[in-house]
Parts: structure tokens; sequence; C-alpha cells
């Protein structure tokens, strides 16, 4: 049921379709830096095609990084939001409902991808990020990005299906390395990639944690019913003890019992 | 009656409007929480706005994908504004199935976007999101700048399609009109590259005849080299057979060289103080224009940062600066190149067809073997004339014999030629290749006068340089008094020491840029 995408850096040819097809589709306006590859997400800029120059068997190479909202499988994102403006659909996308939202800016700071942006400058602000085209994705469509690719480097599907295929491709004779990344990368996430260099080398954010994000804020506040009953019953008990104290002593004072 | 007060009682004024204010506040608190929506969110969120159809399908249903090519931000030939793309996909359509050049290499990429530069997606492209690097600016400041004596010249194929930019009918031959507005323009001095394009012949004949004779060693067929989409294509996808490659620049390149030597000692101008601006009806002269090795120029004079074309604008933006100006090309007068540099034949005005180059080099060729004018039939080769992708031709020239020549253009049919040499099967002594089909005439910076271009309008062009070689008084390249002058003066003869040095370069195996297709 669930979707997702599979990005296959090695066969992008750095055309940036994707971010264009993504201004269209989602009505952007544009601005002077998006268009300049090492770019980086804002709010009016949801997929970024960003250059990597690095070095392959000692030969330099060109790698074109697509760069979106992960669409985290337990989205940190979500968690943090109180008011639920952030959900994760059954079928995939992360969405976001701006009437729900207060501005808090929680999501800002629990994304581990540093993937939800700010309209610092509008009187009332929307947090803003990739949406993977929620009513394409629900219309049985494919986001967007994916349908202009030239390159065939994107590939839409159920996540399933397009996690055995990453499996497949890793472990086959492409060169690819043995990692997929969103595959256990905070808890798992829609869309995964794979490589033929280390992802480390290419920017991606590696050294985040494979347990789902939430599961940590769970842990603690877990733990809030037994807290908050172990205390009450602790007070309870200790104004039940005190009274009764006071009671024997209001007993002993009265002039009659001496 | 009982009834009748009753209602009066159950709907007063005060209630009904109690009432309302109590739906309305029930109205808007439900609709601020967000409950009043129907759809899910999933239904809603995200964008509802416009893809081209090509890309509107059901899940992974093949669409009609073609995307956009990709095109490196340092490029110095073009550029795209991601605001005008539609993404409709016809650069990818011309660069994949005409020039041959996206999607004929494998991915992983090295660290190169695959790019000759040739400028035919700046033709195709329906919005004019993909136009030429604009150069304009450089050319105003050097032409603001007293110190500097700014000199141009204009290749012959763009003195038939200028006139479009104007309202004149596609064609239509301006060679005059163009000379007087780059004077109001400012500039000191305006040569023709039909001088080089006739250099550039006596140069390729001779190094034909040295091939043929033995006297270098270097393999046949020999290929032509002056159009510089085309050199980088082979270069990137056929660097093995860059031995054929004749060792000649293009006439842009040699006219740079000869600019800040030979012309600057005649006018005893410092050579740093020229900038050497060309007008062509190309993007890729760009790039040649900054390849590191084209600065001659430094060598001869043993100093540094001196490059042989300093600025290159295309037709395009040489009607932008003319338009700029508010000069109506269309009504000026007719006016002369400047001497030293500003002869031209109708072998040079011919370069600018498909076929051209070759149809130049068999006439002044022959006359350079049989010491002899060439007969009539040489001036009217109409075999590898006009718009068949490949085209032949056999010349008989006494004490030779029959010398065969292919001619091609387009790099979808430049490849057909190649893989025939590649395989052996090559009968030619002499193959003209041009990146652009129909020549510089339907170059990648002409002006857009039918998108995408179509045979209709460059046949007017072609046709208009045949009917200008037709009528020109000297026909063939060595019959150019202005470059009998230049070997008598500076270079002595073709080829010789001072001629390999200033007019001679070599070419960069960029086969390592290209990775093998795979599946």
């Amino acid at each position: 049921m669930s979707k997702g995408v599979l990005v296959d850096l090695t066969k992008c040819i750095g055309c940036g379709s994707c971010s264009v097809a993504c201004k269209m589709w989602n009505a952007l306006p544009y601005s002077q830096t998006s268009q300049q590859q090492g770019s980086n997400l804002d709010a009016d800029t949801w997929t970024v095609i960003n250059r990597a120059e690095v070095k392959k068997d000692n030969e330099p190479a060109w790698r074109f990084i697509k760069y979106q909202c992960l669409h985290c499988d337990e989205p940190a994102c979500a968690s943090a939001c109180f008011s639920k403006a952030l959900k994760k659909t059954k079928e995939g996308p992360v969405v976001y409902d701006v009437s729900l939202c207060v501005g808090c800016r929680y999501c800002m700071l629990a994304c581990p991808f540093n993937v939800p942006k700010y309209e610092w400058d509008k009187a009332f602000p929307e947090v803003r990020k990739c949406q993977m085209c929620a009513n394409r994705v629900y219309n049985g469509d494919s986001p967007a990005c994916v349908s202009v690719c030239p390159a065939g480097a994107l590939t839409y599907g159920e996540h399933k299906t397009i996690l055995a295929m990453a499996r497949e491709k890793i472990n086959g004779d492409g060169g690819y390395v043995k990692h997929i990344f969103g595959e256990k990368e905070a808890g798992g996430t829609s869309w995964l990639y794979i490589s033929d260099i280390p992802f480390e080398n290419l920017g991606f954010r590696t050294n985040v944690t494979t347990k789902p994000l939430p599961e940590y804020t769970e842990s603690i506040l877990g733990l809030t019913p037994a807290v908050g009953l172990s205390w009450g019953a602790l007070l309870t008990g200790m104004y039940v003890y005190n009274r009764r104290r006071n009671e024997i002593a209001k007993e002993k004072e009265k002039p009659g019992n001496k | 009656m009982d009834d009748q007060v009753k209602e009066d009682k159950q709907v007063t004024r005060r209630s009904f409007l109690k009432m309302m204010g109590g739906l309305s506040l029930a109205g808007i608190t439900i609709g601020l929480t967000g409950c009043s929506n129907t759809t899910t969110m999933a239904e809603q969120a995200g964008g509802d706005g416009w893809l081209p159809q090509q890309y509107q399908g059901r899940g992974n249903w093949p669409a009609q994908v073609r995307g956009r090519v990709p095109i490196d931000p340092d490029n110095p030939s073009i550029v795209r504004d991601d605001q005008k793309c539609i993404l409709c996909g016809q650069c990818m359509e011309v660069c994949t199935r005409v020039q041959t050049v996206a999607g004929h290499y494998g991915m992983p990429m090295a660290d190169d976007i695959i790019c000759v530069n040739c400028g035919q997606c700046t033709l195709w492209c329906p919005t004019a999101a993909i136009t030429e690097r604009d150069d304009t600016q450089k050319v105003t400041q050097a032409i603001n700048d007293p110190n500097k004596h700014v000199i141009v010249q204009t290749a012959p194929a763009t003195r038939v399609a200028l006139g479009e930019e104007f309202g004149l009918p596609p064609g239509t031959w301006v060679v005059g009109q163009q000379v007087a507005a780059l004077k109001r323009l400012g500039f000191d001095a305006v040569f023709d590259t039909n001088f080089t394009a006739d250099l550039t012949i006596m140069e390729e004949a001779t190094e034909l005849i040295k091939r043929v004779t033995g006297e270098i060693n270097a393999p046949l067929p020999q290929f032509t080299s002056c159009s510089p989409g085309w050199v980088k294509f082979c270069e990137y996808f056929y660097p093995d057979l860059l031995p054929h490659m004749s060792s000649c620049k293009s006439p842009q390149q040699m006219l740079g060289a000869v600019a800040k030597t030979y012309y600057a000692k005649v006018k005893n101008i410092k050579p740093e103080n020229i900038v050497s601006v060309s007008i062509m009806p190309c993007t890729a002269k760009k790039f040649e224009a900054q390849r590191p090795e084209m600065n001659d120029s430094a060598h001869y004079w043993h100093k540094k940062d001196i490059q042989d074309v300093d600025v290159v604008l295309t037709t395009r933006e040489l009607a932008r600066l003319i338009k700029q100006q508010k000069i109506d090309l269309s009504k000026l007068p007719e006016e002369n190149y400047d001497p030293i540099m500003g002869e031209g034949t109708g072998g040079a005005i011919i370069f600018g067809a498909t076929g051209g180059v070759m149809e130049a080099a068999v006439r002044s060729a022959y006359f350079l073997i049989t010491k002899q004018q060439p007969p009539a039939d040489l001036f009217n080769l109409t075999p590898v004339r006009y718009l068949e992708g490949v085209k032949e031709a056999a010349v008989e020239v006494p004490g030779v014999g029959t010398v065969k020549v292919a001619v091609c253009h387009g790099l979808s049919n430049a490849r057909q030629v190649l893989d025939a040499v590649r395989a052996g099967n090559a009968p030619w002594h002499f193959v003209e290749f041009m990146s652009c089909p129909g020549g510089c005439i339907n170059g990648g910076g002409q002006p857009r006068s039918s998108v995408p271009p179509s045979d209709e309008i460059r046949m007017a062009r072609i046709n208009s340089l045949y009917q200008a070689d037709a009528k020109a008084p000297l026909r063939a390249s060595h019959e150019n008094s202005e470059i009998l002058a230049i070997y008598e003066k500076f270079l002595q003869h073709p080829m010789s020491e001072l001629s390999e040095e200033l007019l001679h370069t070599s070419y960069t195996d960029r086969g390592k840029k290209i990775n093998a297709l795979t599946s």
C-alpha cells in the first residue's frame, strides 16, 4: 500500500527536469538562486539537484544528487507536531495541513534531514516542503518529478517492490555500494537511494540514527502516566497522613481531653 | 388564533438573530478546526498545477517521457532559463536524434556534462528557454574603452541571416549593411572571416596534398576541422580517428591569430590592446575561442594572457546590439570591409553551407596540384551541395587521378561516415563535416526564423550563398590578393614554420569523458 521512490544516483544526468516539474505542479515561484546547481531547499524550492564532484577509481567523477523530503516511515516532524498539521498518509507521503499549523516550527527542529522550511518573509507563514505530490499519488499517478525524469534515475512504486529492486541492483554487478540509503536511516524512509559512490562522500547525512526518531520521545513520554499516577498517589498519601496527624494533634489539644 | 400567537412567540426577531449568531459561531468554529474539509489530506496536499500532457500517466505507465538535456551552468555557449522551460522535450529530441549526443554515452558519467556546444537546442526550444550565453556586455565594454583597438570579423553565414532579425525575408544578402552596422556600433576595424576561410583552404588543401603524396605521415581520409561542434564531437566519440582531422584551425581562429600578429605588426598596435571579436552563426565558436591552446599570438609575442579571439557573438547577439542602438539594418547603406583582412572569394562565401568547404578546397587543390585553373564543373560541384545527409563526389585531377570526397552535415550523418572510416570501408580522400544540419547557415547562433528550423529557410540561406559565389569576381581561394600578400609579407608559404605555429592546432582526446553505453 505504501509507495516509494527509488533514486539511482548512477543514472542521473543532472538535467533538472524534476526540479522544474516540481515548480510547475506545485505552482512555486522561481528565485534567481534556485536555478543554480548547488542551491539548497527553501520555502519555494522543494527539490534540488546538487552536483557532487568526487573521485571514482582515482578518476574525477560527477554525481548529481536529487534532494527533497525523504518521507520517513515514522516521521519525526509529524511526531513533534502537536497540532497534527503534519501527518504520514497510508500511501506514503508526509503531508502538511496549513489549517492546523500553529507555526511553532518544532517540525523544522525535529527533522534529521533539515527539510521543512519556513516562509520567514510572509505575514502568515507556512511550513513548506515536498509533499510527494500526495494528490497524484492518491490518484494512482507518480509524483511530478518522477514522471518527467528522462534518464530513468527515478523509479516509483510499492515501497516493498522498489526496496527489492534496490537490493537486487546493489547485489548485482553494477558496481553499487552495498548500502540502500533510506532503508534503515531514521527508521526507514519512503525515498530510497542507491549509488556507486559511498553516500558520506556525496553529502548525505549517514550518521543519522537507524531508530525511528519518535521512539526516543515515546520511550520518555511513555512514562508520563506512571509518573503522574505515582506522584499523585504519593502526594495523596502525604495529604492523608498530615491530615490524620493534625486531627490527632487537635484532639489532644482539646481541654476536655486533659 | 392560538396558533398564531404561538408562532410569533417561537420566532421573534431576537430569537432568530440569536439562532443565526449561534449557527455562524458553530460554522466558523468547525471551519477553523478543519472539520468541514470533506476531502482527506492526501487528496488535497501538494500542488495541482500544470504538467505537459506527455508526463501525465497512471502510476508507472510509460508516459512519453522526454525531459530535457542537461546543461552545465558553466557552459560557455548556452544557458537555460528554468522559468521559461516547459519540459516539452524538444532539446532532448534534437540532441538525441539529430546530433546523437544525449543518450549516446553510458552512465554513470565522468566529470563532464557531454555537450558539443552546437546550440541546435537553442533553435528547437519553442520558448527560448535555452539561448546563447550573452556576451554583448563584454563587447560594449571593449568599445567604450579608449585604450582598446576593437576589431571584428563576420562569418560567411551571418550575412544571409542577420536580415531576418530585421524583418527581411530569409536568405536576404545583407553583407554591406552588416559592415555599416558594425562601424556604427563603434568597431575600429571590420574584417571578413572569408579572408581566413580562403587562408584555411590554402593550408588545408596543402595538407591534403601532403597526406596524399605521403609527405606527412597522417591517415586518409582527411577530415575538415572548421566546425568546432564537429571537432568536439570527434574528440568525444571518435578520439581514435583524430589523426584524420586536419590540423588547420577554423577560419575564426586563424583570423584571431593573424589579427594579433600580422595585423598588429602592420598597424603597429600592441597585441594586448587589440580586442578581437567575431560574429558567428555558431554557439560552439564561443567554446572554441576559449580553448586554452587558442593563444598562439601570445606564444608569438612571448606574452601571457592573450587569447586569439576574445569575444564571440552569435548572429542573434549582434542583432540585439544593433537594435539596442536603434539602428534599422535594412535602411543602412552598403559599406565595405576594411583592407588587409577584408577580401574574400566565392569559395570562402560558400563555407557557410554544407558542401561549401569541400567545393572551395577542390577548386584550390586542383590549382595547387596542376598549377592550372580548375575546369568549369568544379565551380558548380552540385553533387556536394544542398541538404542530403551524406553526399559523395569524385573529381578527376590530372597527375593524381580520381579524388574521392564525401560531405556530411548533422552529427547523426557524421556517425555513418565515421563508422565507415573506423571499419576501414572509407574510399574517400577528403571528408567535410559540419555539425549543424545544412551547415553554418543553420548554426545554433542564427536567427530563430522558424522553430524548429525548416528546410525552406535553410535552402533560402544556402541559395543566397551560392548566388553570391556565382557572381563573385574571384571564386577560388588561391586568387585572393590579400592571401597572396599575407604569404608574401608574413607567412611565406602554406604550412611554413610560421603557418604551422599560428594557423594549425592539435586536438584533445576526450574519450575518457565518455563511458561506454551499456544495455
